[in-house]
């Protein structure tokens, strides 16, 4: 790996590091949530700082160049992220179905108990009829 | 027998920018059906879907965006699962389905004793070999070839749910009113039986599906059934 290419790595893993520390701190994104990246910058700072690790995988994987080891690794981590985020992602979608389901439903409940139907503030009302 | 025809039905109608159609749905529903309830699910529309039914006295589920058919219809089937119906038909809004036809799917549900009834355009009807037919084929095909079960009529939206079906499908991520879903139920060892009915063409302009989308509908339904209910 040229020297070169072993800064750009660094670089950027430094800077997605504190990109991700800042938004945590921030509080934009959950703490769990940044574990991958910050364990994903780790990963790439020391491939750059040691590039015998890169050179002995090429090695003993048969791959033309370390950089390519490099290319790898990074395509694996990020398969692996981008499954998880799929299936984060179906369920998520089918938890918001099951509110907006739930939610329609709770609504019909409420306008049928309700005397007077097209109301609208009947947050409110509900409590004052019942007292009533 | 007596306990059996207790069991209450609920037409479910899933309506999304319906205000041309659906008034003239509920109104020949409650003609042939008077004995059923019906409930129509707004997904969301833009139109006055939601004025037209709430003029016509019908329930409805008021869905706050726009699911798809697939949440739409689980709404309703969870609607019917959380106040006891031992029945929930699937119905169309665009007056495709014959309100005709429903006495004698529910009475196949009660005397066959069967899972799911198919509302089937095919069984008295001579299957043709349109683009949408050879759809038909292929997707049966399909079903055939994983469950070994003939379905004259597998895209039929035309559908009956029994108790534990529709149970089941009111709580399930995998539920959307498809045929790979009922694939998916026969695979389970839930019976499915076809009774036949006339279906209507759209009365206003063509189908939303068009040549292309149609093609992408047919080869998702059969990757479903062939690949990705193997595993569910």
């Amino acid at each position: 790996m040229t020297l070169f290419f072993r800064l750009i790595l660094i670089a950027v893993s430094v800077l997605n590091f504190f990109y991700m520390a800042r938004k945590l701190r921030k509080s934009h994104v959950e703490g769990r949530d940044t574990i991958f990246w910050m364990l994903f910058s780790v990963l790439l700072i020391v491939l750059s700082l040691f590039p015998g690790i890169a050179n002995t995988l090429a090695g003993a994987l048969g791959v033309y160049s370390p950089e390519n080891v490099v290319f790898l690794l990074i395509i694996f981590a990020l398969l692996i992220k981008l499954f998880f985020l799929s299936i984060k992602h179906s369920q998520l979608e089918f938890k918001v179905q099951v509110l907006a389901e739930e939610h329609a439903i709770l609504k019909k409940k409420l306008e049928d108990a309700l005397p007077a139907p097209g109301g609208k503030d009947d947050s409110k009302k509900d409590g004052e009829d019942h007292a009533a | 027998m007596g306990k059996e025809d207790d069991g209450r039905l609920l037409i479910i109608i899933p309506a999304y920018n319906e205000e041309a159609s659906i008034g003239g749905v509920l109104c020949e529903l409650r003609r042939e059906c008077p004995q059923a309830d019906v409930l129509v699910v707004n997904d969301g529309s833009a139109d006055g879907t939601l004025r037209v039914c709430r003029e016509a006295g019908c329930p409805v589920l008021d869905l706050p965006f726009n699911l798809g058919l697939s949440g739409a219809f689980q709404a309703g089937l969870r609607y019917a699962a959380q106040n006891g119906y031992s029945y929930a038909l699937q119905f169309d809004a665009d007056g495709q389905h014959p309100a005709d036809a429903i006495p004698a799917m529910l009475r196949a549900a009660r005397e066959r004793h069967v899972g799911v009834v198919v509302a089937s355009r095919y069984l008295e009807g001579q299957k043709g070999w349109s683009m949408r037919e050879i759809g038909s084929r292929m997707i049966g095909f399909c079903v055939w070839l994983t469950t070994g079960v003939r379905l004259h009529d597998p895209t039929s939206g035309m559908r009956l749910y029994t108790a534990p079906v529709l149970r089941r499908l009111a709580g399930n991520m995998n539920s959307s009113p498809e045929p790979h879903t009922l694939a998916c139920l026969l695979n389970d060892g839930v019976t499915v039986a076809e009774t036949p009915a006339v279906m209507r063409e759209r009365k206003a302009g063509k189908s939303y599906l068009n040549a292309l989308s149609s093609i992408r509908y047919m080869f998702q339904t059969c990757l479903s059934i062939l690949l990705v209910n193997r595993f569910q």
